[in-house]
C-alpha cells in the first residue's frame, strides 16, 4: 500500500549539478531561515530531527505555546 | 510536557499502525517539512486520510491512548470525521489533553492546492514533497520560504515538479544556470518562460504577482468555509451545553447531527471554482496590475478530490 510513484520524471542529476543545487539551497535556506536552522536543515536526518526537538522543547520550556488553533479549515 | 520526540514518535506510529490496517493517511505539513530539511516549530500534526477510511480512522484514533489519555474532538469548532464532509475538504481537530498542554491532531481528505491524487504520492508515513509544497501556498507570509525549500529539495533529488514550487529570484536564476525547467512545466507555470531569469526585476513583480494569487484564493477558500462554520459551530455549542464530557462516539453523533443541518458537503464547488479564481485575478489585477494576469499559474487543477 505504501507507494513511491513520482508523478515527474526522474532527472539524472550530475555530481557536480548537485553539489550546486545543495550549495544553491544552502545559500537560500540562511537567507530565509537564518543561520542556525539552515545549520539544523542540512544535518543527517536523525541529529536533524533531534536539534528541532531540542529546539521546540526548549521554546515550550520558556512558555512558547505551539498550539495552533482549531479552524475547521486546513491554513 | 511531553518531549516533542516522544510525539513525533506517537504520530509516526499512529500513521504506520493506520497504513498496516489498509487505512491510506500520511503526515503532512509541519512534521512532514522536518522530515524533508526544513525545520518547522509545531508540534502538533496534520495528517492527510483518504475520505473513504473516516470511519476506520475515527476508530483507531478513539483507541489510540497517549500517556493513558484518549482522544476527543477539539473545542466546538471541529467538523465530523465523516467521509462525506472529509470528500468536500472540511478539517476535523481532535485532542488529547496532555497537561500542561494539549497535544493535537488535524485530519483532512483533500489536501488544499492539490494538483493530483495525494493516496498515490506517499513517501513512507510521509506526503510527497511535491503535495506538502502545494499545501504551503496559502495567504500566510510564513509559508512561501518552506515552499521553496521544498522546491529546492524536489530539484535535488532529481524531481523537475520542484520548478513549480521555486518563489524566489535568486535560487531561479542559480538553478538556471544547472539545467533549465522541462517544457511540460512551462504551461503550468508560465513564469518559467521567462528561463534563464535574468531579468531580474520583471521576475521579481512576476514572483509578486503569483504569490498575491495563491494568496488571495486561499484566502476566500478559508472565508468560503468559516461562513458554513459559524452556525455550525453555534449548534454544537448549544448541544454540547448539558453534557460535557462526552465521549467520541456521542461527541462525533451530535456534531453529525449539527453538520447535517450547517455544513454543506462541497463549499467551494457550491461557490464555484471558477468564480473563485476570477475573484482571486481581479484581486491582483488591483493590487499588482492588469499586465501580470497572463502570466499567473493555472489553478483550476489545483482542486484535486474536490
Amino acid at each position: 500500500m505504501i507507494t513511491d510513484s513520482p508523478s515527474a520524471p526522474i532527472v539524472t542529476l550530475t555530481a557536480k549539478q548537485r553539489r550546486n543545487l545543495t550549495k544553491i539551497m544552502r545559500d537560500y535556506h540562511v537567507r530565509a531561515f537564518g543561520e542556525e536552522l539552515a545549520r539544523i536543515n542540512f544535518l543527517p536526518e536523525p541529529l536533524r530531527k533531534q536539534a528541532v526537538a531540542e529546539m521546540i522543547d526548549h521554546a515550550r520550556h520558556k512558555g512558547v505555546d505551539l498550539t495552533r488553533p482549531a479552524l475547521g479549515v486546513t491554513p | 510536557m511531553i518531549p516533542y520526540t516522544e510525539l513525533e514518535e506517537f504520530f509516526s506510529s499512529l500513521v504506520t499502525t493506520a497504513q498496516a490496517r489498509g487505512i491510506t493517511c500520511a503526515i503532512t505539513s509541519g512534521m512532514a517539512c522536518v522530515h524533508f530539511g526544513v525545520a518547522a516549530t509545531t508540534k502538533d500534526c496534520d495528517v492527510l486520510c483518504d475520505a473513504e477510511k473516516s470511519d476506520d480512522f475515527l476508530k483507531l484514533i478513539a483507541s489510540t491512548g497517549l500517556r493513558g489519555l484518549f482522544p476527543n474532538y477539539r473545542g466546538n469548532i471541529s467538523p465530523p470525521l465523516d467521509a462525506r464532509w472529509m470528500r468536500g475538504g472540511w478539517t476535523s481537530h481532535f485532542t488529547w489533553k496532555t497537561p500542561p498542554e494539549d497535544t493535537c491532531l488535524d485530519i483532512f481528505g483533500v489536501a488544499p492546492r492539490g494538483s493530483s491524487p495525494w493516496q498515490q504520492e506517499l513517501r513512507g508515513i510521509y506526503a510527497r514533497p511535491n503535495v506538502v509544497a502545494e499545501m504551503k501556498r496559502t495567504n500566510r507570509e510564513k509559508d512561501w520560504p518552506y515552499a521553496t525549500a521544498l522546491g529546492g529539495h524536489m530539484l535535488n533529488e532529481g524531481d523537475a515538479q520542484g520548478w513549480l514550487h521555486l518563489y524566489d529570484v535568486e535560487v531561479l536564476r542559480r538553478c538556471a544556470k544547472q539545467s533549465p525547467p522541462p517544457d511540460h512545466l512551462l504551461d503550468l507555470r508560465p513564469l518559467l518562460r521567462l528561463f534563464p531569469f535574468a531579468d531580474t526585476l520583471r521576475v521579481k513583480r512576476l514572483l509578486l504577482a503569483e504569490r498575491a494569487f495563491w494568496s488571495e484564493l486561499d484566502e476566500l477558500r478559508v472565508k468560503i468555509y468559516q461562513h458554513h462554520l459559524r452556525p455550525y459551530t453555534s449548534a454544537v455549542r448549544r448541544s454540547s451545553v448539558s453534557r460535557h464530557n462526552l465521549p467520541i462516539t456521542e461527541a462525533h453523533a451530535l456534531r453529525l447531527e449539527c453538520a447535517a443541518d450547517h455544513l454543506p458537503l462541497q463549499p467551494l464547488r457550491d461557490y464555484g471554482l471558477n468564480s473563485m479564481i476570477m475573484k482571486a485575478k481581479a484581486n491582483v489585477g488591483v493590487t499588482v496590475g492588469p499586465d501580470v494576469l497572463d502570466w499567473l499559474p493555472r489553478a483550476e487543477n489545483h482542486f484535486y478530490g474536490l
